[in-house]
């Protein structure tokens, strides 16, 4: 049985803060990995005690060496294996026979080699569980803890990073050590840096939740290669959020379009896998960014500085382009250019030259010196009305820049507000960023990046205020009649459902279905035509045929008997001419749903989250405008909401420029009743409503159409 | 050729290449986890055996030698073909 998440905490607690640790297949060649994590260990100054396990070795660096793990006397609280992985088993079994509970497997040559690697990572898997260890890895860079308590480097990285606030956990080795690297420069510090590696045992939810209690760690980033458990990732964030408001930045790998292109489905064509990701992410509040430096420059926004409690910033500068693109930049992220308070305009009045701008963005002219930025900065933040400072400078020949980068941060110090910085140019001003980097305060090459922070730190304060809701589960709804539908389907081995059945799903589930019926000739076309009243659409039915526009199967807005008989007869011989293969098993006859918007519905199961649910401009150009949104189910109704309104063209339905608003409320019910269906039923591969017809606001809408893909 | 003959040759070979006393040498030991031996040395033995029994192991099966048991059965295997 695999081991309890509280078992796999305590476990962790060992691997981060152990009182002893065994290397287990050290050696001293240098330049190798066995030696390199031993010798990493010894020159971190670990606070505990450390024992090399060599088969041959006697002692290293003057420690004596012991053959096998059980010849060790005492306990020992961690193994770190950097034997090959073809003896990675026999020296697990050992740990376990010792009662070593936690376990770092550096080795390489398991499941990312596949065909033995798969078998040997099945095995270490075996025997952890037997034993109720916990390992990291394999095929990782180890471990490392700068906590002084710990002073933990149980890795090859080439360093030991700063003490920091920020935890990297990585599913790539090699990224560390470029990260480590990037981070050194930067005077970026770590609290605990995690490579991971192929997570055959402990994975990056444990690691999550460990770190939510770590109180060494305030910002938590992960980079991620494929993610095995979608719906626990999102439990694991939200849980982390809401209860320590640690910020979580995700940087996922693989932002390609593959898998969608083949979907028999517009909701299958248009959610790729990365699209699912981006909602997932979205909908937990884990923060993703597109590389490792927005990763760093959003971090070091939210470890340095306070959240800032609203949009408005001030914008302080010593020359008036780079204050207009950061303007622009700010403008483009949402932010609000504070309006400053008629006691910081007259202070600014009174101590700023003639000829400086004293509107925000403030303009100290191009000679500013340290205690003219004093003046700027500290006032601007002082402010009731800013809720950030923005610093831009340029070095011309009169900055003093170190002095003012050093009145930055003593300035800074005095607020509990943020203030972030962009020192433009590179040689010259090289020392300021220095210090400003070695005082926390964020520092920015270019003003996108530092309103993106700051825009991202913003939506984050706004997120941790708000309250999570649960979705609704409606009792009004037909289980049994959708299951002996579906049953039926996959005995007869069916792909999909034709439209007949398909609405009938959707009806069982509450979803407003016009009035219709199949028919199997001209006759009884015309009798339920007239019974239904006109106007009617008429549409074919047929195991082969999915889409029905395409074989001219669909004739609308039948207004008399004449023009059923005609319609009947016409879409037989469309489609005799375009699928000849078809069978028609009938004729659907539906009333005419009256005029409205036409917004597309849909499910797709995704392999690693499960039913992602999609909203978004519907028709037949819905592939061509891309206009939807996704979320995983289940889906709330504030979720819905937002699937709503975040749609560029919320505002056909809103009633933007005169327009009449739409029945947006139904619409929001509709996407729950959805999200409901695609967990209840796990059949339903992929599903599509498109279009419903969405009426005028407390009038309602209607499924127009509807495919269901098992 | 019996099994002990093969058995003590296997392991004066294993002594000479990993430069360790034949008696520290158990049955069944296994080249790295016991012995110490590293990749390159891993290779080496298969090499040395190869040329002590005067056979060809093919790669891939030359992979899976990897105690004096493993060796011990493959060759006497290969003189038993």
């Amino acid at each position: 049985m695999a081991n309890s998440a509280a078992l796999q905490q305590k476990n962790l607690e060992k691997i981060f803060y152990p009182e002893s640790l065994a290397v287990v297949g050290a050696n001293k060649v240098r330049g190798t990995v066995p030696a390199d994590i031993i010798f990493s260990i010894l020159k971190t100054d670990f606070q505990g005690i450390v024992y090399p396990v060599s088969p041959r070795e006697r002692f290293i660096s003057g420690i004596k060496c012991h053959k096998y793990i059980a010849d060790i006397v005492d306990p020992v609280d961690l193994a770190i294996l950097v034997f090959p992985s073809s003896v990675c088993h026999l020296a697990l079994e050992q740990c376990g026979e010792k009662g070593i509970k936690s376990v770092i497997i550096i080795s390489a040559g398991f499941k990312e080699i596949g065909g033995i690697g798969l078998e040997r990572e099945k095995q270490i898997k075996e025997i952890a569980d037997k034993y109720d260890m916990s390992f990291i890895g394999p095929n990782c860079l180890g471990v490392i803890n700068t906590d002084p308590r710990a002073l933990l480097n149980a890795s090859f990285a080439r360093k030991m990073p700063e003490e920091g606030s920020i935890a990297f956990l990585s599913q790539s080795g090699a990224l560390c050590t470029a990260v480590l690297d990037y981070a050194q420069a930067k005077h970026i510090g770590f609290s605990k840096f995690v490579s991971f590696g192929n997570k055959a045992d402990i994975s990056e939810i444990d690691l999550l939740y460990y770190l939510r209690d770590d109180p060494k760690t305030k910002v938590i980033l992960v980079y991620l290669e494929e993610i095995s458990d979608g719906p626990g990732l999102m439990k694991a964030a939200r849980e982390i959020i809401s209860e320590s408001a640690k910020p979580i930045l995700a940087l996922k790998s693989g932002r390609t379009m593959e898998g969608a292109s083949a979907a028999a489905s517009h909701t299958g064509s248009l959610a790729g896998s990365d699209e699912i990701v981006d909602a997932a992410f979205e909908q937990a509040g884990i923060i993703r960014c597109d590389n490792i430096e927005e990763m760093f420059n959003i971090a070091i926004a939210m470890t340095y500085q306070s959240l800032p409690a609203n949009n408005r910033v001030a914008i302080i500068t010593n020359a008036g382009g780079p204050g207009v693109l950061t303007t622009d930049a700010a403008i483009h992220e949402g932010l609000q250019l504070a309006r400053f308070s008629e006691e910081t305009t007259d202070i600014f009045k009174k101590s700023l030259p003639k000829t400086a701008n004293i509107k925000n963005p403030v303009d100290v002219i191009g000679d500013a010196r340290a205690d003219r930025y004093h003046v700027a900065v500290a006032n601007a933040m002082k402010d009731e009305n800013v809720d950030g400072v923005f610093v831009i400078l340029t070095p011309q020949s009169m900055t003093d820049i170190e002095k003012i980068a050093e009145e930055i941060c003593m300035v800074s110090g005095h607020y509990d507000k943020p203030l972030y910085a962009s020192f433009m140019g590179e040689a010259d001003v090289a020392a300021g960023i220095d210090i400003l980097q070695r005082h926390k305060i964020p520092h920015y090459i270019l003003p996108e990046s530092m309103s993106k922070s700051f825009a991202r730190a913003y939506q984050f304060k706004q997120r941790i205020g708000s309250e999570m809701t649960k979705a609704v589960k409606f009792d009004d709804v037909d289980r049994e009649k959708v299951q002996s539908i579906l049953k039926t389907a996959r005995k007869n081995k069916r792909k999909y459902l034709p439209e007949g059945e398909a609405v009938e799903v959707l009806k069982a589930y509450g979803f407003p279905i016009p009035p219709g019926v199949m028919v199997k000739s001209e006759e009884e076309a015309v009798k339920m035509a007239e019974k239904i009243g006109f106007p009617v659409v008429m549409k074919v039915v047929s195991d082969e045929i999915v889409h029905k526009f395409d074989v001219k199967g669909v004739v609308l807005n039948i207004r008399s008997a004449k023009q059923t008989r005609e319609a009947y007869l016409s879409i037989h011989k469309n489609v005799t001419e375009k699928m000849p293969e078809a069978t028609v098993t009938g004729i659907y006859v539906a009333k005419m749903v009256p005029a409205g918007e036409e917004v597309i519905l849909g499910v797709k199961r995704d392999p690693s989250f499960g039913p992602v649910i999609m909203f978004g401009l519907g028709g037949i150009f819905v592939e061509i405008f891309r206009d939807v949104n996704f979320r995983v189910a289940p889906v709330d109704q504030q979720t819905a909401e937002e699937m709503i309104i975040n749609t560029k063209s919320s505002g056909m339905l809103t009633g933007a420029r005169s327009r009449t608003p739409r029945d947006i409320a139904t619409i929001r019910t509709c996407i729950q009743r959805l999200s409901q269906l695609a967990v209840e039923c796990p059949q339903i591969k992929e599903l599509d409503i498109n279009p419903m017809i969405v009426l005028d606001e407390n009038q309602g809408c209607f499924v127009a159409d509807a495919k269901i893909m098992l | 050729m019996d099994n002990k003959q093969i058995q003590d040759r296997v392991k004066k070979v294993i002594a000479n290449v990993l430069k360790t006393d034949v008696s520290t040498i158990s049955d069944d030991a296994n080249f790295i986890f016991d012995l110490g031996a590293d990749s390159m040395q891993s290779m080496e033995l298969i090499a040395a055996f190869e040329e002590e029994f005067d056979i060809e192991m093919d790669e891939d099966k030359a992979l899976e030698v990897q105690t004096v048991s493993d060796a011990v059965t493959f060759i006497s295997g290969y003189f038993n073909k």
